[in-house]
Protein backbone atom coordinates (compact mmCIF):
# COMPACT_ATOMS: atom_id res chain seq x y z
CA UNK A 1 0.00 0.00 0.00
CA UNK A 2 1.37 3.43 -0.91
CA UNK A 3 1.09 6.32 1.45
CA UNK A 4 -0.35 9.56 0.15
CA UNK A 5 1.98 12.51 0.41
CA UNK A 6 1.28 16.23 0.40
CA UNK A 7 -1.31 18.27 2.23
CA UNK A 8 -4.97 18.00 1.34
CA UNK A 9 -7.68 20.63 1.84
CA UNK A 10 -9.04 18.58 4.74
CA UNK A 11 -5.67 18.71 6.55
CA UNK A 12 -5.59 22.49 6.22
CA UNK A 13 -9.17 22.76 7.49
CA UNK A 14 -8.37 20.60 10.55
CA UNK A 15 -5.23 22.59 11.37
CA UNK A 16 -7.07 25.89 11.06
CA UNK A 17 -9.86 24.56 13.30
CA UNK A 18 -7.41 23.43 16.00
CA UNK A 19 -5.50 26.73 15.91
CA UNK A 20 -8.75 28.72 16.16
CA UNK A 21 -9.76 26.63 19.14
CA UNK A 22 -6.44 27.30 20.88
CA UNK A 23 -6.58 31.00 20.05
CA UNK A 24 -10.10 31.18 21.49
CA UNK A 25 -8.92 29.54 24.74
CA UNK A 26 -6.06 32.01 25.05
CA UNK A 27 -8.45 34.87 24.30
CA UNK A 28 -10.94 33.64 26.92
CA UNK A 29 -8.32 33.37 29.68
CA UNK A 30 -6.49 36.61 29.01
CA UNK A 31 -9.28 38.92 27.88
CA UNK A 32 -12.55 37.59 29.27
CA UNK A 33 -11.47 36.27 32.68
CA UNK A 34 -8.36 38.50 32.86
CA UNK A 35 -5.99 35.74 33.91
CA UNK A 36 -2.63 37.16 34.94
CA UNK A 37 -0.19 34.70 33.42
CA UNK A 38 2.93 34.43 35.51
CA UNK A 39 5.18 31.75 34.10
CA UNK A 40 8.39 33.23 35.48
CA UNK A 41 7.96 31.70 38.95
CA UNK A 42 7.36 28.12 37.78
CA UNK A 43 10.97 27.08 36.85
CA UNK A 44 12.27 27.79 40.37
CA UNK A 45 9.84 25.21 41.72
CA UNK A 46 11.51 22.59 39.57
CA UNK A 47 15.18 23.48 40.10
CA UNK A 48 16.66 26.13 42.33
CA UNK A 49 20.14 27.29 43.20
CA UNK A 50 20.99 26.46 46.78
CA UNK A 51 23.14 29.28 48.18
CA UNK A 52 24.18 27.29 51.23
CA UNK A 53 25.42 24.28 49.32
CA UNK A 54 26.50 26.26 46.28
CA UNK A 55 24.88 24.01 43.70
CA UNK A 56 21.61 23.41 41.90
CA UNK A 57 19.08 21.25 43.69
CA UNK A 58 15.67 19.90 42.79
CA UNK A 59 12.61 21.60 44.20
CA UNK A 60 8.96 20.69 44.90
CA UNK A 61 7.76 19.73 41.44
CA UNK A 62 10.81 17.65 40.58
CA UNK A 63 10.71 15.96 43.99
CA UNK A 64 7.12 15.03 43.25
CA UNK A 65 8.10 13.89 39.76
CA UNK A 66 10.76 11.57 41.20
CA UNK A 67 8.39 10.25 43.87
CA UNK A 68 5.90 9.42 41.11
CA UNK A 69 8.59 7.47 39.26
CA UNK A 70 9.66 5.58 42.39
CA UNK A 71 6.05 4.86 43.27
CA UNK A 72 5.33 3.52 39.77
CA UNK A 73 8.45 1.37 39.54
CA UNK A 74 7.95 -0.28 42.94
CA UNK A 75 4.28 -0.80 42.20
CA UNK A 76 4.95 -2.42 38.82
CA UNK A 77 7.69 -4.63 40.20
CA UNK A 78 5.62 -5.93 43.12
CA UNK A 79 2.43 -6.10 41.07
CA UNK A 80 4.20 -8.38 38.57
CA UNK A 81 5.14 -10.72 41.42
CA UNK A 82 1.63 -10.68 42.87
CA UNK A 83 0.16 -10.99 39.37
CA UNK A 84 2.36 -14.01 38.59
CA UNK A 85 1.27 -15.83 41.75
CA UNK A 86 -2.39 -14.99 41.16
CA UNK A 87 -2.09 -15.69 37.44
CA UNK A 88 -0.85 -19.21 38.21
CA UNK A 89 -3.69 -19.58 40.71
CA UNK A 90 -6.17 -18.58 37.99
CA UNK A 91 -5.14 -21.52 35.79
CA UNK A 92 -4.51 -23.93 38.65
CA UNK A 93 -6.29 -27.27 38.81
CA UNK A 94 -7.17 -26.64 42.46
CA UNK A 95 -10.66 -25.19 42.85
CA UNK A 96 -9.63 -23.34 46.02
CA UNK A 97 -6.76 -21.53 44.28
CA UNK A 98 -8.96 -20.66 41.31
CA UNK A 99 -11.63 -19.28 43.63
CA UNK A 100 -9.10 -17.23 45.59
CA UNK A 101 -7.57 -15.66 42.51
CA UNK A 102 -10.94 -15.07 40.85
CA UNK A 103 -12.39 -13.41 43.99
CA UNK A 104 -9.35 -11.18 44.27
CA UNK A 105 -9.47 -10.07 40.64
CA UNK A 106 -13.22 -9.49 40.59
CA UNK A 107 -13.23 -7.67 43.94
CA UNK A 108 -10.45 -5.27 42.95
CA UNK A 109 -11.65 -4.65 39.42
CA UNK A 110 -15.18 -3.82 40.58
CA UNK A 111 -14.26 -1.27 43.24
CA UNK A 112 -13.24 2.29 42.30
CA UNK A 113 -9.51 2.75 43.05
CA UNK A 114 -10.26 5.91 45.03
CA UNK A 115 -12.50 3.97 47.44
CA UNK A 116 -9.83 1.29 47.74
CA UNK A 117 -7.24 3.93 48.63
CA UNK A 118 -9.39 5.40 51.39
CA UNK A 119 -10.22 2.02 52.89
CA UNK A 120 -6.61 1.06 52.82
CA UNK A 121 -5.18 4.29 54.15
CA UNK A 122 -7.59 4.93 57.00
CA UNK A 123 -8.35 1.37 57.97
CA UNK A 124 -5.81 -1.22 56.93
CA UNK A 125 -2.52 0.62 56.66
CA UNK A 126 -2.60 1.83 60.23
CA UNK A 127 -3.22 -1.70 61.57
CA UNK A 128 -0.61 -3.28 59.30
CA UNK A 129 2.08 -0.64 59.79
CA UNK A 130 1.65 -0.74 63.57
CA UNK A 131 1.61 -4.52 63.66
CA UNK A 132 4.78 -4.73 61.57
CA UNK A 133 6.39 -2.03 63.68
CA UNK A 134 7.51 -0.21 60.53
CA UNK A 135 7.89 3.12 62.26
CA UNK A 136 10.06 1.93 65.15
CA UNK A 137 12.11 -0.10 62.70
CA UNK A 138 12.84 2.94 60.53
CA UNK A 139 13.83 5.04 63.54
CA UNK A 140 16.17 2.31 64.77
CA UNK A 141 18.09 2.27 61.48
CA UNK A 142 21.44 4.00 61.14
CA UNK A 143 21.62 7.34 59.38
CA UNK A 144 23.28 5.75 56.37
CA UNK A 145 20.63 3.06 55.94
CA UNK A 146 17.98 5.76 56.27
CA UNK A 147 19.66 7.69 53.46
CA UNK A 148 19.77 4.63 51.22
CA UNK A 149 16.12 3.97 51.99
CA UNK A 150 15.32 7.61 51.21
CA UNK A 151 17.04 7.26 47.85
CA UNK A 152 15.13 4.16 46.77
CA UNK A 153 11.82 4.85 48.49
CA UNK A 154 11.04 7.87 50.66
CA UNK A 155 12.49 9.84 53.56
CA UNK A 156 11.84 8.29 57.00
CA UNK A 157 8.98 10.65 57.78
CA UNK A 158 7.11 9.80 54.62
CA UNK A 159 8.03 6.14 54.36
CA UNK A 160 4.97 4.83 56.16
CA UNK A 161 2.64 6.77 53.84
CA UNK A 162 4.74 5.78 50.83
CA UNK A 163 4.56 2.10 51.74
CA UNK A 164 0.81 2.12 52.25
CA UNK A 165 0.42 3.86 48.90
CA UNK A 166 2.62 1.23 47.23
CA UNK A 167 0.69 -1.63 48.85
CA UNK A 168 -2.66 -0.19 47.73
CA UNK A 169 -1.45 0.41 44.20
CA UNK A 170 0.10 -3.07 44.08
CA UNK A 171 -3.21 -4.64 45.11
CA UNK A 172 -4.99 -2.59 42.48
CA UNK A 173 -2.56 -3.07 39.59
CA UNK A 174 -1.94 -6.69 40.63
CA UNK A 175 -5.46 -7.62 39.54
CA UNK A 176 -4.75 -6.39 36.01
CA UNK A 177 -1.32 -8.07 36.00
CA UNK A 178 -3.02 -11.34 37.01
CA UNK A 179 -5.24 -11.18 33.96
CA UNK A 180 -2.34 -10.25 31.66
CA UNK A 181 -0.28 -13.20 32.88
CA UNK A 182 -3.22 -15.62 32.81
CA UNK A 183 -4.11 -14.55 29.27
CA UNK A 184 -0.46 -14.83 28.20
CA UNK A 185 -0.15 -18.39 29.43
CA UNK A 186 -3.55 -19.43 28.09
CA UNK A 187 -2.78 -17.94 24.69
CA UNK A 188 -0.17 -20.62 24.04
CA UNK A 189 -1.66 -23.19 21.68
CA UNK A 190 -2.92 -26.44 23.15
CA UNK A 191 -0.61 -28.35 20.82
CA UNK A 192 2.42 -27.04 22.67
CA UNK A 193 1.13 -28.53 25.92
CA UNK A 194 0.26 -31.81 24.27
CA UNK A 195 3.58 -32.10 22.44
CA UNK A 196 5.67 -31.28 25.51
CA UNK A 197 3.58 -33.64 27.60
CA UNK A 198 4.12 -36.38 25.02
CA UNK A 199 7.89 -35.73 25.25
CA UNK A 200 7.65 -36.81 28.87
CA UNK A 201 8.10 -33.40 30.51
CA UNK A 202 6.51 -32.82 33.90
CA UNK A 203 4.05 -29.94 34.37
CA UNK A 204 6.75 -27.71 35.80
CA UNK A 205 9.19 -28.60 32.99
CA UNK A 206 6.51 -27.85 30.40
CA UNK A 207 6.01 -24.45 31.97
CA UNK A 208 9.69 -23.74 32.39
CA UNK A 209 10.99 -24.84 28.97
CA UNK A 210 8.05 -24.61 26.58
CA UNK A 211 5.15 -22.44 27.71
CA UNK A 212 6.73 -19.59 29.67
CA UNK A 213 9.46 -18.69 27.13
CA UNK A 214 6.75 -18.19 24.53
CA UNK A 215 4.23 -16.60 26.90
CA UNK A 216 6.76 -14.09 28.24
CA UNK A 217 7.18 -12.61 24.80
CA UNK A 218 3.44 -12.01 24.63
CA UNK A 219 3.18 -10.83 28.25
CA UNK A 220 6.00 -8.27 28.31
CA UNK A 221 4.45 -5.56 26.10
CA UNK A 222 1.12 -5.41 28.01
CA UNK A 223 3.03 -5.37 31.33
CA UNK A 224 5.07 -2.44 30.12
CA UNK A 225 1.81 -0.84 29.02
CA UNK A 226 0.44 -1.37 32.50
CA UNK A 227 3.42 0.63 33.79
CA UNK A 228 2.01 3.65 31.97
CA UNK A 229 -1.40 3.04 33.57
CA UNK A 230 0.33 2.80 36.94
CA UNK A 231 2.05 6.15 36.44
CA UNK A 232 -1.31 7.72 35.69
CA UNK A 233 -3.17 5.88 38.45
CA UNK A 234 -0.54 6.88 41.00
CA UNK A 235 -2.00 10.41 40.94
CA UNK A 236 -4.90 9.22 43.09
CA UNK A 237 -2.68 8.58 46.10
CA UNK A 238 -2.37 12.36 46.38
CA UNK A 239 -5.67 12.18 48.30
CA UNK A 240 -3.93 10.39 51.15
CA UNK A 241 -1.13 12.97 51.17
CA UNK A 242 1.63 10.96 49.52
CA UNK A 243 3.88 13.68 48.18
CA UNK A 244 3.93 12.72 44.51
CA UNK A 245 3.58 15.00 41.51
CA UNK A 246 -0.15 15.74 41.76
CA UNK A 247 0.04 16.39 45.50
CA UNK A 248 2.96 18.79 45.09
CA UNK A 249 1.02 20.52 42.32
CA UNK A 250 -2.00 20.94 44.61
CA UNK A 251 0.21 22.27 47.40
CA UNK A 252 1.94 24.69 45.09
CA UNK A 253 -1.39 25.88 43.75
CA UNK A 254 -2.71 26.54 47.26
CA UNK A 255 0.39 28.54 48.08
CA UNK A 256 0.81 30.55 44.88
CA UNK A 257 -2.71 30.61 43.35
CA UNK A 258 -1.15 30.04 39.91
CA UNK A 259 -3.87 27.53 38.97
CA UNK A 260 -3.35 27.35 35.21
CA UNK A 261 0.43 27.53 35.19
CA UNK A 262 0.78 24.79 37.79
CA UNK A 263 -1.63 22.40 36.08
CA UNK A 264 -0.18 22.95 32.64
CA UNK A 265 3.27 22.21 34.05
CA UNK A 266 2.01 19.06 35.78
CA UNK A 267 0.35 17.90 32.56
CA UNK A 268 3.57 18.38 30.61
CA UNK A 269 5.60 16.50 33.23
CA UNK A 270 3.21 13.53 33.23
CA UNK A 271 3.18 13.54 29.45
CA UNK A 272 6.97 13.51 29.20
CA UNK A 273 7.07 10.57 31.58
CA UNK A 274 4.36 8.44 29.98
CA UNK A 275 5.23 9.31 26.39
CA UNK A 276 8.88 8.34 26.83
CA UNK A 277 7.67 5.09 28.39
CA UNK A 278 5.43 4.37 25.45
CA UNK A 279 8.27 5.05 23.00
CA UNK A 280 10.38 2.61 25.01
CA UNK A 281 7.63 0.02 24.82
CA UNK A 282 7.42 0.37 21.04
CA UNK A 283 11.13 -0.37 20.88
CA UNK A 284 10.64 -3.37 23.15
CA UNK A 285 7.77 -4.70 21.03
CA UNK A 286 9.79 -4.32 17.84
CA UNK A 287 12.85 -6.06 19.26
CA UNK A 288 10.72 -8.91 20.65
CA UNK A 289 9.05 -9.23 17.29
CA UNK A 290 12.38 -9.49 15.46
CA UNK A 291 13.74 -11.89 18.05
CA UNK A 292 10.60 -13.96 17.65
CA UNK A 293 11.00 -14.28 13.89
CA UNK A 294 14.67 -15.25 14.10
CA UNK A 295 13.74 -17.71 16.83
CA UNK A 296 11.23 -19.41 14.54
CA UNK A 297 13.61 -19.25 11.58
CA UNK A 298 16.25 -21.13 13.51
CA UNK A 299 13.94 -24.13 13.88
CA UNK B 1 -6.97 -5.65 78.80
CA UNK B 2 -10.23 -6.11 80.72
CA UNK B 3 -9.19 -9.62 81.62
CA UNK B 4 -5.86 -8.36 82.85
CA UNK B 5 -7.62 -5.69 84.88
CA UNK B 6 -9.90 -8.29 86.54
CA UNK B 7 -6.93 -10.48 87.38
CA UNK B 8 -5.17 -7.47 88.82
CA UNK B 9 -8.16 -6.51 90.96
CA UNK B 10 -8.27 -9.97 92.45
CA UNK B 11 -4.56 -10.32 92.84
CA UNK B 12 -3.55 -7.04 94.38
CA UNK B 13 -5.09 -4.34 96.51
CA UNK B 14 -7.15 -1.55 95.02
CA UNK B 15 -4.50 1.07 95.60
CA UNK B 16 -1.86 -0.62 93.47
CA UNK B 17 -4.50 -1.20 90.80
CA UNK B 18 -5.28 2.49 90.47
CA UNK B 19 -1.58 3.23 90.48
CA UNK B 20 -1.08 0.95 87.51
CA UNK B 21 -3.93 2.62 85.60
CA UNK B 22 -2.25 5.92 86.20
CA UNK B 23 1.03 4.55 84.88
CA UNK B 24 -0.74 3.24 81.79
CA UNK B 25 -2.34 6.61 81.18
CA UNK B 26 0.99 8.36 81.45
CA UNK B 27 2.67 5.83 79.20
CA UNK B 28 -0.03 6.14 76.57
CA UNK B 29 -0.21 9.92 76.55
CA UNK B 30 0.84 11.58 73.31
CA UNK B 31 3.40 13.77 75.05
CA UNK B 32 5.19 10.72 76.48
CA UNK B 33 5.19 9.01 73.09
CA UNK B 34 6.59 12.12 71.45
CA UNK B 35 9.37 12.40 74.01
CA UNK B 36 10.24 8.75 73.54
CA UNK B 37 10.26 9.02 69.77
CA UNK B 38 12.09 12.34 69.76
CA UNK B 39 9.85 13.62 66.99
CA UNK B 40 6.64 15.64 67.17
CA UNK B 41 4.45 14.79 64.20
CA UNK B 42 2.21 17.67 63.24
CA UNK B 43 -0.71 17.42 60.85
CA UNK B 44 -1.38 20.53 58.78
CA UNK B 45 -2.76 21.70 55.47
CA UNK B 46 -1.80 24.56 53.21
CA UNK B 47 -3.67 27.76 54.13
CA UNK B 48 -2.02 31.05 53.18
CA UNK B 49 -0.52 32.51 55.40
CA UNK B 50 -0.98 29.89 58.12
CA UNK B 51 1.11 27.25 56.39
CA UNK B 52 2.56 27.16 52.88
CA UNK B 53 5.66 26.10 50.99
CA UNK B 54 8.23 28.75 50.16
CA UNK B 55 10.52 29.01 47.13
CA UNK B 56 12.95 26.52 48.64
CA UNK B 57 10.22 23.97 49.22
CA UNK B 58 10.33 24.52 52.98
CA UNK B 59 7.19 25.07 54.99
CA UNK B 60 6.63 28.55 56.36
CA UNK B 61 3.72 30.33 58.05
CA UNK B 62 2.16 31.16 61.38
CA UNK B 63 1.29 27.56 62.26
CA UNK B 64 4.73 26.39 61.21
CA UNK B 65 6.33 28.90 63.60
CA UNK B 66 4.02 27.80 66.43
CA UNK B 67 4.66 24.08 65.89
CA UNK B 68 8.42 24.55 65.46
CA UNK B 69 8.64 26.53 68.69
CA UNK B 70 6.49 23.95 70.49
CA UNK B 71 8.80 21.12 69.43
CA UNK B 72 11.85 23.20 70.35
CA UNK B 73 10.47 23.77 73.84
CA UNK B 74 9.78 20.05 74.19
CA UNK B 75 13.33 19.32 73.07
CA UNK B 76 12.26 17.18 70.12
CA UNK B 77 12.40 17.45 66.35
CA UNK B 78 9.33 18.55 64.43
CA UNK B 79 7.96 16.76 61.42
CA UNK B 80 5.13 18.19 59.34
CA UNK B 81 2.68 15.92 57.62
CA UNK B 82 0.81 17.86 54.94
CA UNK B 83 -2.66 16.38 54.79
CA UNK B 84 -5.78 17.20 52.82
CA UNK B 85 -8.09 19.26 54.97
CA UNK B 86 -11.14 17.09 54.32
CA UNK B 87 -9.36 14.03 55.76
CA UNK B 88 -7.36 15.66 58.54
CA UNK B 89 -9.52 14.58 61.51
CA UNK B 90 -9.71 10.89 60.45
CA UNK B 91 -5.93 11.01 59.91
CA UNK B 92 -5.43 12.29 63.48
CA UNK B 93 -7.73 9.62 64.88
CA UNK B 94 -5.93 6.84 62.98
CA UNK B 95 -2.58 8.01 64.32
CA UNK B 96 -0.92 9.50 61.24
CA UNK B 97 0.34 12.34 63.46
CA UNK B 98 0.22 13.51 67.10
CA UNK B 99 -1.53 16.85 66.85
CA UNK B 100 -3.25 19.11 64.34
CA UNK B 101 -1.71 22.58 64.37
CA UNK B 102 -3.37 23.91 61.29
CA UNK B 103 -5.56 26.86 62.11
CA UNK B 104 -8.38 24.57 63.13
CA UNK B 105 -11.36 26.50 64.49
CA UNK B 106 -12.77 25.16 67.74
CA UNK B 107 -16.30 24.13 66.86
CA UNK B 108 -18.70 22.15 69.09
CA UNK B 109 -19.37 19.47 66.46
CA UNK B 110 -15.64 18.94 65.87
CA UNK B 111 -15.07 18.88 69.61
CA UNK B 112 -17.28 15.78 69.83
CA UNK B 113 -14.65 13.91 67.81
CA UNK B 114 -11.39 15.46 69.06
CA UNK B 115 -10.16 17.42 72.06
CA UNK B 116 -9.00 21.00 71.65
CA UNK B 117 -6.40 22.99 73.54
CA UNK B 118 -7.22 26.50 74.75
CA UNK B 119 -7.23 28.98 71.83
CA UNK B 120 -3.82 30.29 70.75
CA UNK B 121 -5.28 32.57 68.11
CA UNK B 122 -8.57 33.96 66.86
CA UNK B 123 -9.71 34.24 63.31
CA UNK B 124 -12.84 35.41 61.60
CA UNK B 125 -14.69 34.86 58.37
CA UNK B 126 -14.59 37.49 55.73
CA UNK B 127 -16.31 37.81 52.34
CA UNK B 128 -14.57 38.41 49.03
CA UNK B 129 -17.01 39.53 46.34
CA UNK B 130 -16.95 39.95 42.57
CA UNK B 131 -17.14 43.61 41.52
CA UNK B 132 -19.65 43.18 38.70
CA UNK B 133 -21.71 40.21 39.87
CA UNK B 134 -22.06 41.45 43.45
CA UNK B 135 -22.14 45.19 42.64
CA UNK B 136 -23.78 47.15 45.44
CA UNK B 137 -23.88 44.24 47.93
CA UNK B 138 -22.92 45.48 51.37
CA UNK B 139 -24.58 43.21 53.93
CA UNK B 140 -24.82 39.50 54.64
CA UNK B 141 -28.53 39.65 53.70
CA UNK B 142 -27.61 40.74 50.16
CA UNK B 143 -25.80 37.46 49.66
CA UNK B 144 -28.58 35.34 51.18
CA UNK B 145 -30.50 34.97 47.94
CA UNK B 146 -31.18 31.90 45.74
CA UNK B 147 -29.59 33.58 42.71
CA UNK B 148 -26.30 34.09 44.52
CA UNK B 149 -23.59 31.43 44.47
CA UNK B 150 -20.87 31.31 47.07
CA UNK B 151 -17.62 29.34 47.06
CA UNK B 152 -15.74 28.02 50.10
CA UNK B 153 -13.22 25.36 51.05
CA UNK B 154 -14.75 22.00 51.89
CA UNK B 155 -14.88 21.00 55.57
CA UNK B 156 -13.84 24.43 56.85
CA UNK B 157 -15.61 26.74 59.25
CA UNK B 158 -15.99 29.02 56.22
CA UNK B 159 -18.31 26.46 54.63
CA UNK B 160 -20.22 26.16 57.91
CA UNK B 161 -20.52 29.95 58.17
CA UNK B 162 -21.84 30.16 54.62
CA UNK B 163 -24.55 27.62 55.44
CA UNK B 164 -25.45 29.41 58.62
CA UNK B 165 -25.48 33.02 57.43
CA UNK B 166 -26.56 32.53 53.81
CA UNK B 167 -28.75 29.42 53.87
CA UNK B 168 -30.62 30.45 50.73
CA UNK B 169 -27.57 31.03 48.56
CA UNK B 170 -26.09 28.24 46.44
CA UNK B 171 -22.94 26.91 48.07
CA UNK B 172 -20.10 25.50 45.99
CA UNK B 173 -17.33 23.66 47.80
CA UNK B 174 -13.71 23.26 46.70
CA UNK B 175 -10.69 21.36 47.93
CA UNK B 176 -8.73 24.49 48.69
CA UNK B 177 -9.00 28.26 48.62
CA UNK B 178 -7.00 28.74 45.44
CA UNK B 179 -9.68 26.88 43.49
CA UNK B 180 -12.42 28.96 45.13
CA UNK B 181 -10.54 32.16 44.29
CA UNK B 182 -10.06 30.97 40.70
CA UNK B 183 -13.81 30.39 40.51
CA UNK B 184 -14.60 33.98 41.53
CA UNK B 185 -11.94 35.36 39.18
CA UNK B 186 -13.59 33.38 36.39
CA UNK B 187 -16.85 35.07 37.35
CA UNK B 188 -18.75 31.89 38.15
CA UNK B 189 -19.54 32.73 41.78
CA UNK B 190 -20.59 35.99 43.43
CA UNK B 191 -18.47 35.60 46.52
CA UNK B 192 -15.88 33.52 48.34
CA UNK B 193 -15.99 33.03 52.08
CA UNK B 194 -12.69 32.36 53.81
CA UNK B 195 -10.79 33.11 57.00
CA UNK B 196 -9.27 36.57 57.21
CA UNK B 197 -6.83 37.82 55.94
CA UNK B 198 -7.13 35.84 52.70
CA UNK B 199 -10.07 37.83 51.24
CA UNK B 200 -8.33 41.14 51.97
CA UNK B 201 -5.09 39.98 50.31
CA UNK B 202 -6.94 38.83 47.21
CA UNK B 203 -8.93 42.07 47.02
CA UNK B 204 -5.65 44.01 47.05
CA UNK B 205 -4.19 41.70 44.40
CA UNK B 206 -7.12 42.04 41.97
CA UNK B 207 -8.54 45.52 42.71
CA UNK B 208 -10.24 45.72 39.32
CA UNK B 209 -12.34 42.61 39.85
CA UNK B 210 -12.70 41.83 43.56
CA UNK B 211 -13.73 43.84 46.60
CA UNK B 212 -14.61 43.42 50.27
CA UNK B 213 -18.33 44.10 50.75
CA UNK B 214 -18.18 44.08 54.57
CA UNK B 215 -15.98 46.36 56.68
CA UNK B 216 -15.12 43.70 59.23
CA UNK B 217 -15.12 39.94 59.74
CA UNK B 218 -18.60 38.60 60.37
CA UNK B 219 -17.58 35.83 62.77
CA UNK B 220 -14.96 35.38 65.45
CA UNK B 221 -13.54 31.91 65.94
CA UNK B 222 -11.09 30.53 68.45
CA UNK B 223 -8.25 28.41 67.00
CA UNK B 224 -6.78 25.51 68.96
CA UNK B 225 -4.54 22.44 68.70
CA UNK B 226 -6.55 19.28 68.11
CA UNK B 227 -5.51 16.03 69.79
CA UNK B 228 -7.09 12.60 70.27
CA UNK B 229 -9.78 12.40 72.92
CA UNK B 230 -9.18 11.75 76.62
CA UNK B 231 -5.51 12.65 76.77
CA UNK B 232 -5.40 14.89 79.83
CA UNK B 233 -1.62 14.83 80.08
CA UNK B 234 -1.13 16.17 76.55
CA UNK B 235 -3.91 18.74 76.81
CA UNK B 236 -2.48 20.07 80.04
CA UNK B 237 0.96 20.43 78.46
CA UNK B 238 -0.33 22.20 75.35
CA UNK B 239 -2.64 24.51 77.32
CA UNK B 240 0.14 25.66 79.58
CA UNK B 241 2.59 26.00 76.71
CA UNK B 242 0.10 28.32 75.02
CA UNK B 243 -0.32 30.33 78.24
CA UNK B 244 3.45 30.71 78.53
CA UNK B 245 4.14 31.87 74.97
CA UNK B 246 1.12 34.14 75.09
CA UNK B 247 2.37 35.77 78.28
CA UNK B 248 5.76 36.25 76.63
CA UNK B 249 4.09 38.21 73.84
CA UNK B 250 5.61 35.79 71.31
CA UNK B 251 2.25 34.70 69.85
CA UNK B 252 1.17 38.32 69.28
CA UNK B 253 4.46 39.15 67.62
CA UNK B 254 4.26 36.13 65.23
CA UNK B 255 0.61 36.84 64.51
CA UNK B 256 1.45 40.40 63.59
CA UNK B 257 4.23 39.26 61.26
CA UNK B 258 2.05 36.81 59.33
CA UNK B 259 -1.33 38.54 59.41
CA UNK B 260 -0.49 42.20 59.92
CA UNK B 261 2.39 42.59 57.44
CA UNK B 262 3.18 41.32 53.99
CA UNK B 263 6.94 41.05 54.60
CA UNK B 264 6.80 37.31 53.94
CA UNK B 265 5.37 37.64 50.41
CA UNK B 266 8.85 37.69 48.92
CA UNK B 267 9.47 34.23 50.33
CA UNK B 268 6.86 32.46 48.25
CA UNK B 269 7.07 34.00 44.80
Amino acid sequence: MRRKRGITTLDVAVIVLILTGLAYLVYRTTVVIHYHWNWSVIPQYMFRYDDERGRWVINLLMQGFITTIKLSLWTTLLAVILGTVMGFFRISTSLFKRLTARSYVELIRNVPPLVLIFIFYFFLSDQIMTALGVEDFILSLSERTQKILAFFMASPGQLSAFLSAVITLVLYEGAYMTEIIRAGIQSIEKGQWEASSASGLSWWQQMRFVILPQATRRILPPIAGQLISTIKDSAIVSVVSVQELTFQGLELMSATYLTFEVWITITVLYFILTFSCSLGIRRLELSLHIEGTSFKASW
Amino acid sequence: MTFLAIVLVFAVTTSTYSASIQQDLVRESTVEKVMKRGILKVGMSTFVPWAMKDKKGDLIGFEIDVATRLAEDMGVKVEFIPTKWSGIIPALLTGKFDVIIGGMGIRPDRNLKVNFSIPYDYTGMSILAHKELAAGFDSLEDFNHPDVSIAARIGTTAAAAAKKFMPRAKLRLFDDESQAVQEILNGRVHAVIASAPLPAFQAIKYPDRLFLPLDANFTKEPIGFAVKKSDVDTLNYFNNWIRVVEAEGWLKEREHYWFGTKDWQGLIK
